[in-house]
């Protein structure tokens, strides 16, 4: 479910909460639920902004493209019977 | 006046028409120029130069040369600045100023369209393209993506060594976004240019975590930047399933991929920011005042209900406590009220004792001596009525022996022993027998 999550609907999600919470018309249980919703989204939100604070990380399209296609492959000699992960195939 | 239509005209008669005045002459020279047919002609601008409200040029090829001039309006509104040597297309007719006896008459070919020699190919050729396109809908595709508002990863097709990169990098800088950026570099203006900018696109949105791609260039001529505005690519960029940002050439310039993209920028900054669509440190604080709002709102949710719990059981004898101390009070108040009714009646006693004694103290003066003179009226009754003070006058009393009164002879008699009393003594007798 998490990956059905985006920055802009967690932070609209997290802006009604507070609306909500500072109206005071919520009840006790509504209330410790609403916190409890708001604290996971405050946290993926600062997971999606921690991601884009480590750093700039440039990568050049065909490096990436080649590197992406040692992993599938790598994956898939894997999950080959009697293949150990990692190994070389011998014509490519 | 008539002025002959035609040269034969004037031959028919041998001699030369007129004179005409002049004037009238040059006005039908300039409604016959008028009715020249409105053209296009192509030369190269000679001796340009501008007034207040026309600018002016000559034309020119190898056979043959033609003033020419335009609005001034008309022309600051092309943004195409004409040197000497440019071939340009124009688009006009004849005009003439027939002058007057202090101006001098000139012929210029007013011109109402102008471009630059091949453009106005290109132009036309773009335009078809664009309604093409545009009726197959392709410039809507990209408009419907949704574009995240923070992506982790952003693909990038740029010159490699263009000053687009280093413009992009500071878009980015300024949103302090500092994620994975995927650089794709390719050809950005010669005809290799579209099919590998298309290339470099598909396998970009290939890439699953690429979220946005920007495509930018710097600004250039229209035919330098016309790989933006090819077919393919502009239908490759259409039908991609990552959102595309274009910033190709100047703001002024408008390329086809500009129309099909999602979103079309002025400058590769510009780009950037709009594929990072917040700004990163803010969107921290902001995030961080919301864990703040929310932590707050999470402990109040307890303690001001534990709070107001805790009132309301302390409530009952807090009340309790109130109405003793008012009970407490009450009864100070009346012990008080009874001392002071106990002080206010001892004291209208004492009040009415001392006035009960002094009118007992008068009645009882008054009583003894109405007593007094009563029992002397009884004393003086009862002396008078005192056998001792008829004894006194001379009178007797007999009595037997026993002191008994003998009030008759008879019982004098029955007596036999008598004594006399008298005031002073009393004397005992003998009743003589014979008598008895």
């Amino acid at each position: 479910m998490a990956d059905e999550r985006s920055y802009e609907a967690a932070v609209a999600r997290v802006e009604e909460i507070i609306r909500r919470l500072d109206s005071g018309e919520a009840g006790l249980r509504e209330t410790l639920g609403l916190v409890r919703e708001g604290r996971d989204l405050v946290e993926y939100c600062a997971g999606e902004l921690e991601a884009v604070s480590r750093g700039l990380e440039e990568l050049k399209l065909e490096k990436l493209v080649a590197r992406l296609e040692a992993e599938r492959t790598a994956s898939e000699v894997g999950a080959r019977p009697g293949t150990e992960p990692g190994g070389r195939e011998g014509n490519r | 006046m008539v002025l002959p239509e035609s040269a034969t005209d004037t031959l028919r008669d041998g001699e030369l028409p007129g004179p005409y005045p002049v004037g009238a002459y040059a006005a039908q020279l300039k409604r016959r120029l008028l009715e020249f047919a409105r053209v296009q002609l192509v030369g190269e601008v000679w001796g340009f130069r501008s007034s207040a409200v026309r600018v002016y040029f000559e034309l020119r090829d190898g056979r043959g040369a033609l003033p020419c001039s335009m609005w001034r309006t008309d022309f600051d509104a092309l943004g195409t600045p004409l040197v000497d040597g440019l071939r340009i297309v124009v688009g006009g007719g004849c005009d003439y100023y027939p002058g007057s006896a202090t101006s001098s008459p000139s012929f210029t070919f007013a011109v109402t369209e102008l471009h630059v020699e091949g453009e106005g190919d290109l132009l036309l050729q773009l335009e078809r393209l664009r309604r093409r396109l545009a009726a197959d809908g392709l410039f809507e595709p990209q408009k419907r993506l949704v574009r995240p508002l923070l992506p982790r990863a952003i693909g990038v097709v740029t010159g490699e060594r263009g000053k687009a990169r280093d413009d992009v990098l500071a878009g980015l800088r300024r949103r302090g976004w500092a994620g994975r950026l995927v650089w794709a570099f390719a050809p950005v203006q010669d005809r290799h240019a579209a099919p590998a900018i298309a290339a470099a696109l598909r396998e970009l949105a290939a890439i699953e975590e690429v979220q946005v791609v920007i495509v930018a260039r710097g600004g250039g001529s229209l035919a330098d930047l016309f790989a933006f505005c090819d077919e393919g690519l502009c239908r490759t960029v259409a039908l991609l399933r990552v959102p595309v940002i274009s910033s190709v050439g100047h703001h002024t310039d408008r390329t086809l991929i500009d129309d099909v993209a999602a979103v079309a920028c002025s400058t590769p900054t510009h780009a950037a920011e709009a594929a990072v669509r917040i700004d990163c440190r803010a969107a921290r604080s902001d995030l961080l005042a919301a864990a703040r709002r929310l932590d707050a709102h999470g402990r109040r949710a307890i303690l001001d209900r534990a709070r107001a719990l805790g009132h309301l059981s302390r409530a009952p004898r807090q009340h309790v406590a109130r109405n003793r101390r008012h009970l407490h009070q009450l009864v100070r108040e009346l012990r008080a009220s009874a001392r002071r009714a106990c002080e206010e009646g001892q004291s209208l006693a004492g009040v009415h004792l001392l006035v009960l004694g002094r009118v007992a103290a008068r009645t009882r003066g008054s009583e003894a001596a109405k007593r007094a003179r009563e029992l002397e009226r009884l004393s003086l009754a009862l002396a008078a009525h005192d056998p001792e003070r008829t004894l006194a006058r001379g009178y007797a009393l007999v009595e037997d022996r026993l002191g008994e009164p003998l009030p008759s002879a008879a019982t004098a008699r029955s007596a036999g022993d008598l004594r006399i009393r008298f005031h002073d003594d009393t004397v005992d007798a003998k009743v003589p027998i014979s008598d008895g």
